[in-house]
């Protein structure tokens, strides 16, 4: 399988410049059409466009291992499938096939390996063994790629429900705008710290 | 498409200037131009976006790069003798206003040395090293022109070129970046000082102070603090009734005369439609990859090698800048996602210096980086090593987020033969235009200046007392925000494009002002000098068109 998605060390690479080098597909149309067409009923447990119920089920137990529910909500509650079924309905359809097919060959693998279960049958410990398996994949990276979209991307997306990736960090999605001091070192420097002399 | 509250102007009508493109230079120029009574039409690429269009969307904006255009038409090698493949190397933004709307907005002037450097250093064997045609004095006043009609704040620094006005505003206020560099910096016995920024910290001609949103990097900014041409410019060209800017309008060549002279110029419209305007006199400002193209694309049987073009020197010596990055972490929060990227800047190795055994010189600044948006952190910023997924990695991201910190170390390139624009043999764009190919390897010295400034970071941030310091691998530049040199200006018509005053030197009614226009590299932040010369650009042009000199 060749997937169109940058691997992560070109996406770090071409990032370095300046921000804002495409890690999706080029010439893909507008994600816009992803805001409109995001999942109306999020708040509930809404049909996918895209994905069967197996397929849901076990992308969302990768994004789950990508992005775990610890103290602090993961891919799970912040709607990551959500994005990612919306996102194979629109703007990355292109892509859709490639990673449906990824996804049966992965899963082929973890049923020769563990006797015919599925991938979100499996322990944890077996879920990390399996996903560090195929780490450099296109497979794997571009299912990272969609899982932190879905995670910290706007809402409107489908994912990041309830500002889930912005509690992560700290950062009020809804401020909008700050005021000095904004972190430790500078509030201390303004108290009149000498600053190195 | 009509736009309200601008002039308008059929095709037909030889208008006395088209301006192509309203960046950085193209927006200036279109101001000075209209405002001194000319008509004007600015053909952009891009659409025309408003201040109320710019987010903080970050698949929008960083992930799908909008602000970019769908579709690049360029391709990219390291080598000649390489097939080059689509990529994305020459990195603008597609919108009125160009790059001005989404750069970072550090704002370095150049200094004296910058313009005569070859005289001082020598020649260097294999490279187009040149002086300027023009001193940092005679440039001065337009630098000073932009820190008050675009908007500059900050604060004279220890080893800054003469100014002849104080900055029009104080700098941005410090944060925690902006100190910790600081701090290392000093511990060292460096000089650090305040960034120069083209984000006012006071309201300038109806324009709001920055609120501090943290979206400056590949972001447009949503109350026109940021100072493009798009919040400074534009609206003043627009009000002067006439200038008509025409978006989406994507120019493939411009038409000569049997008499040498420049007649009209062809694009194509947002349905893709071929159009030509007629004009007196024609403007390129459509930066140091877009300029060239349409030069080498204008070739015909007289300009066989494309226009203004007798030197050979159109499209050569293309300048990236060369780049390095540090990262820490600390152990209290920095909280660097608010504010402005920069704020304090290291200029102590501006010079070059020949025991360091190379040449070159540059700049260390200190910033969140890719740490500045949560979901550019996550898949990139934060750090990379172990596993990149996963419980530990959602901890280091909430834990490091607010924590980390980055230098940006920014060098000279040296001006190559070999690194350069032409025009890709195979590749076409959406409009059937061919694509532009960069030929680009960064010069040895130009990264050995990289990892020289990258070791001193380490240092500074060290000293600073960072938990931790990682460094990103130096490596050669795929691309760049910055497209220099590929016009240079120079008084020798066998070795430059343009003359002094901005026109080539094969036409008298072709006028070229970008980054393009740029003989040497500068340190590293270049659209200072771009917005300075389309001043003083505009100026001479208007006065050759008053005396009939055009």
């Amino acid at each position: 399988m060749k997937s169109r998605f940058l691997s992560r060390r070109q996406f770090l690479r071409d990032s370095g410049a300046v921000a804002g080098v495409s890690a999706w597909p080029g010439g893909t149309a507008a994600l816009f059409a992803l805001a409109q067409s995001a999942c109306t009923s999020k708040e509930q447990a809404a049909a996918f466009k895209e994905l069967s119920a197996i397929e849901a089920r076990e992308f969302e137990a990768i994004a789950a291992r990508i992005m775990p529910t610890t103290d602090t909500p993961g891919a799970r509650e912040a709607g990551v499938i959500y994005f990612i079924d919306n996102a194979f309905h629109s703007v990355l359809h292109g892509i859709r096939d490639d990673m449906r097919n990824g996804l049966d060959e992965f899963a082929k693998d973890v049923a020769a390996r563990f006797g015919g279960a599925r991938f979100s049958d499996l322990p944890e410990a077996d879920q990390d063994d399996m996903l560090a398996s195929i780490e450099d994949t296109p497979f794997f990276t571009g299912l990272r790629t969609l899982t932190f979209c879905g995670f910290f991307g706007m809402s409107k997306y489908g994912g990041n429900r309830n500002d889930a990736g912005w509690k992560l960090v700290g950062m009020d999605p809804h401020a909008g705008a700050w005021q000095p001091p904004f972190g430790y070192y500078d509030a201390e420097y303004m108290e009149g710290e000498s600053n190195g002399d | 498409m009509a736009i309200d509250g601008q002039a308008r102007f059929a095709n037909r009508d030889t208008v006395d200037f088209v301006i192509v493109g309203s960046g950085s230079a193209g927006g200036i120029i279109a101001k000075e131009l209209s405002t001194a009574g000319f008509s004007v039409v600015v053909l952009e690429q891009g659409p025309f976006r408003r201040k109320e269009d710019f987010t903080h969307d970050e698949i929008d904006v960083i992930v799908r790069n909008s602000l970019h255009g769908d579709r690049y038409g360029q391709t990219f090698r390291d080598d000649a003798t390489k097939k080059a493949e689509p990529g994305f190397g020459a990195q603008y933004a597609q919108t009125v206003g160009g790059s001005s709307t989404h750069f970072t907005a550090n704002f370095w002037r150049l200094r004296e040395i910058d313009f005569r450097e070859r005289s001082e250093l020598g020649p260097i064997s294999g490279t187009n090293f040149a002086d300027w045609p023009i001193s940092y004095a005679e440039l001065e006043p337009y630098y000073t022109r932009v820190d008050y009609e675009i908007g500059v704040s900050g604060a004279a620094g220890p080893f800054d070129s003469f100014r002849s006005r104080p900055f029009a505003m104080p700098p941005m206020p410090i944060k925690s970046s902006g100190v910790l560099l600081e701090r290392g910096a000093k511990k060292l016995g460096l000089h650090p000082q305040a960034a120069p920024l083209a984000i006012l910290s006071q309201p300038l001609n109806g324009r709001p102070p920055c609120i501090n949103c943290g979206f400056c990097m590949g972001f447009g900014c949503e109350v026109g603090a940021k100072s493009s041409t798009l919040a400074a410019m534009i609206p003043l060209a627009q009000a002067s009734g006439n200038c008509e800017i025409r978006p989406e309008s994507a120019v493939s060549q411009v038409v000569t005369n049997d008499a040498n002279r420049v007649t009209e110029v062809l694009y194509f419209d947002r349905d893709g439609v071929e159009q030509s305007q007629k004009a007196a006199a024609v403007v390129l400002c459509a930066n140091g990859a877009e300029t060239p193209r349409v030069l080498l694309n204008s070739a015909t049987s007289r300009y066989p090698d494309g226009l203004a073009n007798s030197s050979g020197f159109v499209g050569r010596n293309l300048m990236f800048n060369g780049h390095s990055q540090n990262n820490a972490v600390f152990e209290h929060p920095l909280n660097d996602f608010k504010g402005v990227q920069v704020t304090r800047i290291v200029h102590d190795f501006y010079d070059s210096d020949e025991k360091r055994g190379f040449y070159g010189g540059g700049g260390i600044d200190g910033r969140p980086f890719l740490s500045a948006t949560p979901l550019l952190f996550a898949l990139s910023g934060a750090d990379q090593a172990g596993r990149n997924w996963g419980a530990a990695y959602k901890q280091r991201i909430a834990q490091e987020f607010p924590r980390q910190m980055s230098t940006l170390n920014s060098t000279t390139s040296l001006p190559l033969d070999s690194n350069n624009i032409t025009i890709d043999p195979e590749a076409k764009d959406r409009f059937g235009r061919p694509s532009l190919r960069l030929t680009y390897k960064d010069h040895p010295d130009d990264l050995a200046m990289a990892k020289f400034l990258q070791d001193r970071a380490s240092e500074i941030l060290e000293a600073a007392g960072a938990k931790r310091v990682w460094i990103e691998p130096v490596a050669p530049q795929t691309g760049s925000a910055h497209l220099l040199g590929t016009c240079r200006m120079g008084d020798d018509p066998s070795a430059s494009v343009i003359d002094r005053f901005h026109r080539a030197h094969d036409l008298r009614n072709l006028f070229v002002c970008d980054g393009s226009s740029m003989v040497t590299s500068g340190r590293g932040q270049p659209t200072m000098t771009i917005m300075a010369m389309a001043f003083r650009a505009a100026e001479h042009i208007g006065t050759a068109a008053r005396n009939n000199e055009i």
